[in-house]
């Protein structure tokens, strides 16, 4: 079995590889956690810890999927706030994880009501012996507005409460940004100008998954009600790539530390995550599918990853491909690529046909008899459309053609 | 003896699981599943429903152009018609059709809904001989079209070969039932234990109705000269029937010889495992090759555990004992069972009707006879002889009265 060095340092502490439990249900005691360290988790953030006097009450049930056809949680809604154990039970927690574990990265999750709550639990969680200070300013299903969301959409109180834990705890410390925001450069650099050492991105989007078509009410029921709540899993993943690769490209963000979080299922996940500049990743969705157990392929395949693409250190595959994502106003729009159709491993069911001239350009023709497609390569403007339908793979990027009175080559443009 | 087995259906689809096998479907262009279709159900556009989560619509679809949809869905030889079309069998395997449209029927059972409607009346009537799967289509198009039917049926049940003949595991007469009940509630007048041409006749029907449809079927056993008289014979349909009406009451021996190859054959052959008889050996004529009985039902024969002998013809009967020789090699079989079950085919009984056949069926194409008011359909038209088959005869023959009639008052 292939062994590779999937270790990492993230803001000044060393992770044995990046992947951590994200701040949620899974980790949400000793047990839990230690059980995701023996199964090979690199590192564990633990649940947000609250102030002793705010009280979690959670209601029943609390979760709902969204799914297409037989797939199962394409995407998950969560209602549940905080850590609901009484806060000297969590930080006792965390010093026996840490007892137990010392070779082993641990998180502390903190979310505070008002500067001095924030600065007291930073303070705690040192003591607790947490290598990492987590501050979640973005649950957005919090019962207090005064927490959560509403202050992580809110550069000053960001900026406030980053200060605030840097004087409790000399711990490097990073700030987990919401995605219910349009730009999340504003408050990404709030915390940064408050003392933050980097990012986690993204904590879950508002959501409502279903509805109940004869009660008129979102799904979870409780008590004939609903209430808008965090959605994650795979159908996020391209919110939080977006939102990381918008940070790492704002003027004076460009090696700003992250820890990526959004629908990470695969090592594919794990590693495009890094390619747009993370260097920790952190899980729940996928664990609550499918259990701790999934860091075996998680490991594994970006090992075999690594050794395909020639790298020794994680760290060289951090933000690779930030550089290669541009404004549309720079894209090259001088040529098209033409879809190449192999009639061998057509099977001809049409579906190209159909989507060629119900969603795009009527370049597809139909052969009755054979039951094959052949594309017009005038009316075709090379949107590949048809090859993303295309249930057998048979159609690829073809010719590349200029357009009319482009100056270049064909031949130069990388496809 | 236990009937468990002999009664229990085989499991169907979940919500979950039909929306797996619906996304396995290629949704097709130009659908060549339900362009195999005889009775033309349109397994494309269902599918497609389902695919979309639209049961009540797949239900309708399956319903207006099928009377008889959830019993096709569990006896259609679908390897022979849509899902041999099937364009996903060039990536894996076709998709269950048949059992994709067993979910959505069962949907449309368990919804209550009532899909078909009477048409307007016309004024015009017509009277059906046999309520078999033919029988039923036609009645149910004429209904829908307004016309008035009256079925007249020689058993004291109706459905033909589907209530006496097809056994409880593959049809259930739950589903049999309701089906009829549909038809029924559509508006037909169903009249039992009458045989027409003795205890009614033609020429009354005639003069009662505006067009009469023969729908009697190959209902009567067909047997071989070797075994007559013989008292250790019963001929499939009689058993079948016999099981079909009362499983518990069936006393069955340790060995059972089977002669015979067609679905019939196969149905015989599994039925009498599944009531535990140790022993089932069936000897057929045709050879492997050239087998009648649907892959689907050879198969599940085969792996019920009879014993399947191909090839050979009987050539001498001495009691229970039945000596066979095969037809191209130099061999012979003698076989000593406690019982025999002869599966050679069915013949139609038409006495009195005024009908002419050749083979069991019209010498020529079509539903229309020389009496320009009598009408043929089902087994007894030309074509196939499955079911899905009269339920397209069954349609096409009440389409056709529709055309001759012209619907009008």
């Amino acid at each position: 079995m292939i062994k590779k060095d999937l270790s990492i340092d993230f803001m000044g502490v060393h992770f044995e590889n990046p992947f951590c439990l994200s701040s949620s249900p899974v980790g949400n005691c000793y047990e839990m956690c230690a059980k995701a360290y023996d199964e090979g988790w690199g590192g564990v953030v633990f649940k947000t810890i609250g102030p002793a006097d705010f009280e979690i009450d959670e209601v029943s049930p609390r979760f709902d999927e969204l799914t297409k056809e037989d797939t199962p949680f394409v995407g998950f809604k969560n209602m549940e706030q905080i850590a609901e154990h009484p806060l000297e039970e969590n930080l006792a927690d965390l010093r026996r994880l840490k007892d137990a574990y010392p070779n082993k990265v641990l998180i502390a999750s903190i979310m505070g009501t008002n500067e001095q709550t924030w600065e007291e639990l930073a303070g705690m969680v040192e003591a607790a012996g947490a290598d990492m200070i987590e501050m979640n300013l973005s649950c957005p299903q919090m019962t207090s507005h005064a927490m959560g969301s509403d202050v992580g959409t809110n550069p000053e109180l960001c900026k406030k409460y980053c200060e605030a834990v840097k004087r409790g705890s000399k711990l490097p410390m990073m700030a987990k940004m919401t995605p219910n925001i349009t730009d999340m450069v504003i408050p990404a650099k709030a915390c940064m100008a408050g003392g933050a050492d980097g990012i986690a991105a993204i904590n879950t989007v508002k959501s409502i998954a279903n509805v109940d078509l004869d009660r008129k009410i979102g799904l979870p029921i409780i008590n004939g009600k609903s209430s808008i709540s965090g959605f994650s899993g795979k159908a996020v993943k391209p919110l939080a790539l977006r939102f990381i690769q918008q940070m790492r490209d704002a003027e004076g963000l460009e090696n700003l530390p992250i820890s990526g979080i959004g629908g990470i299922e695969t090592w594919e996940d794990a590693a495009e995550f890094i390619l747009l500049g993370s260097s920790t990743l952190q899980v729940t969705t996928a664990i609550m599918q499918y259990g701790y157990r999934i860091i075996e392929d998680l490991t594994n395949g970006l090992m075999h990853y690594m050794a395909e693409q020639g790298v020794e250190h994680l760290s060289e595959l951090v933000g690779l491909a930030n550089k290669n994502m541009i404004p549309a106003e720079k894209l090259d729009r001088d040529y098209k690529v033409l879809p190449y159709i192999d009639w061998d491993k057509c099977i001809g069911c049409g579906r190209c046909l159909i989507s060629c001239f119900d969603g795009a350009h009527q370049a597809i023709t139909w052969d009755e008899a054979t039951r094959r497609p052949t594309v017009d390569p005038d009316r075709c403007v090379g949107c590949h459309l048809c090859k993303l339908v295309c249930p057998v793979d048979a159609i690829s990027a073809g010719e590349v053609v200029m357009k009319a009175g482009r100056v270049g080559t064909a031949a130069s443009k990388q496809i | 003896m236990t009937i468990e087995k002999y009664q229990q259906e085989a499991k169907g689809y979940t919500m979950t699981t039909v929306m797996a096998e619906a996304a396995r479907c290629l949704l097709c262009h130009d659908a060549p599943c339900s362009a195999a279709c005889p009775a033309h159900t349109d397994p494309a556009k269902f599918i497609r429903s389902v695919r979309f989560r639209n049961f009540k619509g797949a239900a309708e679809t399956i319903r207006e152009n099928n009377a008889l949809g959830s019993i096709c869905a569990r006896v259609c030889p679908t390897e022979k018609y849509c899902e041999l079309a099937c364009t996903r069998t060039e990536i894996d395997c076709p998709i269950n059709i048949g059992g994709i449209q067993r979910f959505v029927t069962d949907f449309e059972q368990n919804a209550n809904m009532d899909i078909l409607k009477k048409g307007p009346a016309n004024g015009l009537n017509v009277a059906i001989i046999g309520s078999g799967p033919a029988g039923l289509q036609a009645a149910a198009t004429l209904l829908t079209l307004g016309y008035g039917v009256d079925i007249y049926e020689k058993n004291e049940k109706a459905g033909g070969y589907l209530t006496y003949g097809i056994p409880e595991y593959r049809l259930p007469s739950d589903i049999v039932d309701v089906e009829i009940q549909r038809i029924s509630n559509l508006g037909a007048n169903i009249t039992y234990n009458v045989t027409v041409g003795q205890d009614i006749t033609m020429a009354a029907l005639k003069a009662d109705h505006d067009a009469v449809i023969i729908a009697a079927g190959a209902s009567v056993a067909k047997t071989l000269p070797l075994f007559a008289d013989n008292p250790y014979v019963q001929s499939a349909v009689d058993f079948l029937a016999e099981v079909k009406s009362n499983p518990a009451g069936v006393d069955l021996p340790t060995n059972v010889l089977v002669i015979g190859g067609g679905d019939v054959a196969m149905d015989v052959d599994t039925t009498l495992k599944l009531l535990d008889v140790k022993n089932v050996t069936d000897v057929v004529y045709e050879e492997f090759a050239e087998f009648k009985a649907s892959d689907k039902e050879l198969a599940g024969t085969q792996k019920q555990g009879v014993t399947i002998v191909d090839g050979y013809v009987p050539t001498a009967v001495n009691g229970n004992t039945v000596t066979f020789k095969h037809r191209q090699l130099n061999s012979e079989l003698t076989i000593e069972a406690d019982k025999i079950i002869l599966a050679v085919g069915q013949q139609a009984d038409v006495t009195n009707l005024g009908i002419e056949l050749e083979n069991n069926e019209l010498t020529h194409g079509g539903f229309h006879t020389a009496d320009p008011k009598v009408f043929v359909t089902g087994d007894l038209a030309q074509g196939d002889k499955t079911v899905v088959v009269a339920v397209q005869k069954g349609k096409q023959t009440a389409e056709e009265i529709h055309r001759v009639l012209g619907g009008q008052n």
